[in-house]
């Protein structure tokens, strides 16, 4: 009894503690502006849409969603189907370099970015790709292709060889195999590895920094890591900014959640 | 499945450009103001006089290290979609010297040059060619509640110590838990150098020696100076909270009434005796800096000009913005609304101008003698290293003023070095 | 070669390619940059090769050895903290009771958070007039709120707090799928053998978790290395530099200053340290392996 109790409490702080910032900041862009303001500072707001009226028609907030919806989302296409393709001949043939390049590209993937940034700014910029998609998006594809592989290197070996081998012997191409046996048993692998890169890609942010400094094709980050100020902080805008660009994130994370906890561990502890 | 990809991709690559095709588009970046409806207005009209033309304003962040930083990285970024830009006014030698700025020559004459004031044209100079047209010109001021000096009967201060004395006795004597003595702007920013080159010069230094390209801030009366803000102005008078100020909190906190003496650029003025954001209307007065005993009262020049960029696709019609919001009109227009200075020797004749806006004809004295800033190609370095250094030196008690100064000026030497270097410029 | 040889080549051609050219490559092209001179508002300069003058130059550098400080700071705090409330968030979680899907959903928020999100969100809290964190610690009395981000004191502390609030629970996670590894029948066993909780934490629990441990500190210490975004929201590295990390520093000179060459060597050099520290890990993790497959 009193360990169930002890449970529940721990249980419920561990609740609070993760929610309650969050939900002081929404609470905050719920505020009218007068109630912001007040100090010491309102507990509880009204409930006034104003902020997320000025935060996505005047400053932009839905072009800035827009943009990061393409350059994350192109990304992640990309990236999980070049890293799928890598992936597959990594588990199936066990050679002795593919073993090495899974650890390169964990070694990559540890690269500081500012060791990086100044030279991937320069090829963008022979390129003239700065200030555009495909510029960007080649730049995150790169970036999360370690991680893409590495997952779904390890839901690939759950695929059982013997599968395959069978289908292989009745007469299929290797590509049927592909199509038709793998990928629908690796499917929930690489549905998980793709939210994880496009979570990943959605909020990068030095990157995007850098290379995208047209306010038009802004993405996400840099739009409310600069959300220009009145003289005093739009506290308000900013709030009604990050709980719109945080809540998809949080559904999804909230429906696929089995899956990410599988794909983050599955690194950690078979890896 | 691939080929519907690409052609997806193509598609998002072309659609902004397919947005542009319609009107010619002219991209500013500006800085963020408190009277947006002025500049909206303003851009109205320059569309009206220029069909076909539309302006599309970028509002840069507040803190001009941040709007340097963000703005560089455009014209790195070598930004077609950037045509006209504000900059700050230690910007236009780095700006040319890196080539992001057009000479603007062909377009800025030098009769037409002569109209402003010698010292915002002679900081948009470099190596003979001028990059930047002065849109309005900022000197560092001391601003002071006339209601509690008179209230114990002083005068306003002439030098420093006097006034770190009397902000002590009236600190003393109002009992107030929420007045301070002196507020300024000391966060590691471009500000901290604004306020304290002043104080350096007030005291007979300098911040560099600008003909043997050497830094000056390790020489004794700089560090004098350094010591006082440290022991009397941030210690004595002042919270610590001074020291994560740039101008907006520390004209807020004047303008509620919490701080007898006060350092910020004219425009405070004007927020100063605004009913929505002043409990403080009509107890204000406004006064060139003190300096110390034997020095001359140095203010810090500042202001903003606009400029073009090289790699813009449509420099006459970017002239023609920039024409048209330094025109005589216009200034006086921003002068009016927002109790900016102009640069136009012509407004501080004006009659209608000098009735609204009293008090530039005795500014205009404190403007001529403003004091730049070093000017160079290298200033953000320097800026930096001065920054981080007074910062240091401010923000940490029993700070080892000496050291540090030395640390610094050796750091500054090693990028003025840099400039002596020639290669064909 | 083999078909199937040939197959893999091909498969993995594409992701080397992607790789090789925006990850390697400028890998490389820092390190060369690094011995150059090279700045950006004086180009006439030109690209001047100086050899292991830029070195020498970070080697003396006061603000690259606060910086370096700052950041060993960082993650010899953070690090430790987020792992020690992750362990202990995770063996509330790993217990069953009712809406323990809830509680694992619910953790994850954190994680989900962009982190320029986190960063203005905690600044906000931070924040000396409409903070969450002044009214907390001194209710109505606003005369003593101050704030934490512009005193030198307390502007590294209230990032760390930032920061440990949004990577604990995701180390939660990591140790959760480390300890539901552990079949309940080793813990049965050590109840027969008259084991207390404690015991069994210290004797069953913990080796067994240690490799997922070890792997959980050297992705966090890496990713603690490289904190960039929180600096840049919140304090711009200030005041007085109290917050100027190593990867921030190399921004400023790079990006903000325009001196490449500086930059570069400030990156290779957070790089270099990074890989020394990967590389202790491994060897510890792979010597624990060892030694748990010894066992």
């Amino acid at each position: 009894m009193k360990r169930s109790l002890a449970l529940a409490l721990s249980a419920l702080v561990i609740a609070l503690y993760c929610l309650l910032p969050f939900l002081w900041f929404v609470l905050t862009s719920l505020k009218t502006p007068a109630e912001l303001a007040a100090i010491p500072p309102r507990l509880v707001p009204s409930l006034h849409w104003g902020f997320y009226q000025s935060a996505l028609f005047d400053h932009g907030l839905a072009r800035y969603i827009g943009n990061s919806l393409i350059v994350a989302g192109t990304a992640t296409l990309i990236s999980i189907t070049v890293g799928s393709m890598a992936a597959y001949a990594i588990s199936r043939f066990q050679l002795a370099w593919t073993r090495f390049y899974l650890l390169a590209l964990l070694a990559i993937s540890m690269f500081p970015q500012i060791a990086i940034a100044g030279p991937v700014w320069n090829i963008l910029n022979h390129l003239d790709w700065l200030n555009t998609y495909h510029g960007l998006v080649t730049a995150y594809i790169a970036l999360s292709l370690p991680l893409a592989i590495w997952i779904l290197t390890t839901f690939f070996r759950e695929v059982p060889v013997e599968i395959e081998e069978a289908a292989l012997i009745d007469g299929c191409s290797r590509l049927q195999v592909l199509r038709k046996v793998v990928l629908p048993l690796a499917a929930p692998g690489i549905l998980t590895a793709a939210l994880l890169v496009f979570i990943h890609t959605w909020n990068e942010f030095f990157f995007a920094l850098i290379i995208m400094t047209d306010p038009d094709i802004q993405t996400l980050p840099v739009g409310i890591a600069l959300f220009p100020g009145e003289y005093t902080m739009p506290w308000g805008e900013i709030a009604a900014a990050s709980t719109l660009a945080t809540l998809p994130l949080i559904f999804l994370t909230l429906f696929f959640q089995r899956g990410i906890v599988r794909g983050l561990s599955a690194g950690a502890v078979k890896g | 499945m691939r080929d519907l990809f690409c052609i997806f991709a193509i598609l998002f690559c072309l659609l902004p450009q397919a947005v542009n095709a319609q009107a010619t588009l002219l991209r500013a970046v500006i800085s963020r103001t408190d009277t947006p409806q002025l500049w909206d207005d303003a851009i109205a009209e320059f569309e009206q006089q220029n069909p076909g033309v539309k302006v599309v304003k970028e509002i840069a962040p507040n803190s001009s290290t941040q709007f340097h930083d963000l703005l560089t990285q455009k014209l790195k970024n070598r930004d077609t979609r950037l045509d006209v830009f504000f900059m700050d006014v230690i910007w236009p030698s780095e700006f040319a010297s890196a080539g992001w700025a057009l000479p603007l020559d062909r377009f800025f004459s030098t009769t037409e040059q002569g109209k402003f004031l010698e010292a915002p044209i002679a900081a948009n100079r470099y190596r003979g060619e001028i990059f930047g047209v002065p849109l309005f010109i900022d000197a560092g001021l001391l601003y002071y509640r006339k209601d509690l000096l008179e209230k114990h009967r002083m005068a306003p201060p002439r030098h420093w110590p006097e006034l770190v004395d009397q902000a002590k006795t009236v600190l003393a004597a109002e009992l107030d838990p929420h007045l301070v003595g002196y507020s300024g702007q000391f966060k590691q920013y471009e500000g901290l150098v604004c306020n304290m080159m002043e104080f350096i010069l007030g005291n007979g230094g300098a911040l560099w020696d600008e003909q043997r390209l050497v830094s000056a801030v390790q020489q004794e009366r700089a560090k004098q100076a350094v010591r006082f803000v440290r022991d009397h102005i941030i210690s004595e008078i002042s919270s610590r909270g001074v020291l994560a100020y740039e101008e907006p909190e520390s004209v807020a906190l004047f303008a509620q009434g919490r701080a007898i003496f006060h350092r910020n650029w004219p425009y405070a003025w004007r927020v100063a005796n605004d009913p929505e954001q002043s409990r403080v209307i009509g107890k204000v007065g406004m006064m060139p800096l003190p300096a110390f005993p034997g020095g001359k009262g140095a203010s810090t020049l500042g202001g903003w000009q606009i400029g073009i960029s090289r790699f813009s696709k449509i420099p006459e019609v970017a002239w023609r913005f920039v024409a048209f919001m330094t025109s005589h009109q216009m200034q006086k227009r921003i002068a009016f609304s927002t109790g900016r200075a102009p640069t136009r020797k012509a407004l501080y004749t004006d009659p209608e101008l000098l009735a609204q806006v009293p008090w530039l004809e005795s500014m205009l004295e404190t403007f001529k003698q403003a004091v730049p800033r070093p000017r160079t190609p290298v200033y953000a370095p320097l800026s930096n290293i001065m920054q981080r250094y007074f910062s240091a030196a401010l923000a940490l008690p029993g700070s080892k003023i000496d050291q540090r100064s030395a640390l610094a000026a050796r750091d500054m030497d090693r990028v003025l070095d840099l400039l002596r270097e020639t290669a064909a410029p | 070669m083999k078909s199937s040889h040939r197959l893999a080549l091909l498969f993995i051609v594409p992701s080397l390619v992607f790789v090789s050219v925006f990850t390697l490559y400028p890998i490389v092209e820092s390190f060369r940059l690094s011995f150059y001179r090279m700045i950006l508002t004086l180009p006439w300069l030109g690209q001047k090769m100086v050899g292991w003058e830029n070195y020498l130059d970070l080697w003396t550098d006061p603000v690259a050895w606060q910086a370096l400080r700052t950041t060993l700071l960082f993650v010899a705090i953070t690090v430790p903290s987020e792992l020690l409330l992750g362990l202990g968030m995770a063996l509330v979680m790993n217990e069953a009771f009712r809406g323990r899907g809830v509680l694992r959903a619910v953790v994850l928020i954190p994680w989900a958070i962009p982190t320029v999100v986190s960063s203005q969100m905690w600044r906000f809290i931070f924040n000396d007039r409409y903070g969450l964190f002044n009214f907390v610690l001194f209710g109505g009395d606003t005369a003593r709120y101050f704030a934490p981000l512009a005193d030198p004191r307390f502007a590294m502390l209230a990032i760390m707090a930032a920061e440990i609030w949004k990577t604990a629970p995701f180390a939660a996670l990591i140790i959760l799928a480390g300890l539901q590894t552990i079949s309940d029948e080793v813990y049965e066993a050590a109840s027969i053998d008259g084991a207390t909780s404690w015991q069994k934490f210290y004797h069953v629990t913990l080796p067994l978790l240690w490799p997922a441990l070890l792997l959980a500190l050297l992705f966090r210490t890496i990713d603690a290395l490289r904190v960039f975004d929180l600096v840049f929201v919140m304090t711009q590295g200030g005041p007085a530099d109290a917050t100027n990390v190593l990867q921030f520093y190399g921004y400023k000179k790079t990006f903000a200053e325009g001196m490449i060459g500086y930059g570069s060597t400030i990156a290779v050099t957070v790089f270099m340290i990074s890989l020394i520290l990967a590389l202790a890990y491994l060897r510890a993790l792979k010597s624990e392996r060892l030694q748990g497959a010894a066992r």
